[in-house]
């Protein structure tokens, strides 16, 4: 396939599930970058957070349309979510990567579970 | 103040690159009981101040790779314009069962990977006891 073609798709698709869900861009932009596009592990998640901002700008603007934004929330979560990405950043060098990631899929897939059947 | 605790865990696993966003709104809806629509519209919230750090971080690294980052974001705008408006006008019943179904396939990703990850490292010994 062209590349250009491969640019397009992925592009579109990033955007279309970062709109829909709200999450999930990276999870389509890393992997691509890396085994369709060739490029390094670290490019890859910097240029697919890089991306990512545009298409949630775009999404948050059609999400206050309908009426959907709660500020206080929304503020409350970004200064936790602030905190918690500096703590992260120095606990990831302590923990073990592979054991959160088990815990994170296991407790994913049980809240699948209970989002799909419930 | 729960919102803040909220915040701060899914903080930490963003900063673990594994999908805090994705944590922060199943907090939301299960804990808090909030709309889908809502959780999800806090999420994009969320990720604009704490990106807007990595962003500057990978810039300054050079681990962005600016022609093709232009490129996607252009073709991603339009996905989102398309994306967030199908959503907005999705039952929100439909939406969670979505969600949950892209849940499952983020979690076959992880076992993909905690799998490659696993098979690498067994290499990795054999070669060490050569």
């Amino acid at each position: 396939m062209k590349k250009q073609i491969k640019t397009i798709i992925i592009g579109f698709l990033a955007g279309f599930v970062s709109g829909f869900f709200s999450t999930g861009g990276g999870l389509i932009l890393v992997p691509a970058f890396m085994y369709l596009l060739d490029k390094e592990s670290k490019t890859a998640r910097g240029t697919a957070i890089f991306c990512i901002l545009p298409m949630v700008i775009t999404s948050s603007f059609f999400y206050y349309k309908g009426n959907y934004i709660d500020w206080k929330i929304a503020i409350l979560c970004a200064i936790g979510g602030t905190i918690g990405g500096y703590i992260g950043a120095k606990l990831l060098k302590k923990l073990s990567e592979k054991t959160l990631k088990i815990a994170f899929t296991i407790f994913i897939l049980y809240v699948a579970f209970n989002m799909i059947f419930k | 103040m729960g919102e803040i605790i909220i915040g701060i865990i899914s903080g930490i696993i963003s900063g673990t690159g594994m999908g805090g966003g994705t944590i922060l709104i199943f907090l939301l809806t299960f804990v808090f009981q909030i709309e889908q629509h809502v959780a999800q519209a806090t999420n994009l919230i969320f990720f604009i101040p704490t990106s807007l750090i990595a962003i500057i971080v990978n810039i300054k690294n050079k681990n962005v790779d600016l022609k093709l980052g232009t490129l996607i974001s252009i073709y991603g705008i339009l996905g989102a314009i398309v994306g967030a408006n199908i959503s907005i006008n999705t039952q929100v019943e439909n939406l969670r069962k979505y969600f949950g179904i892209f849940l499952i396939i983020i979690s076959i990703h992880e076992i993909y990977s905690i799998i490659k990850q696993y098979k690498k490292e067994k290499i990795d010994k054999n070669k060490s006891k050569i």
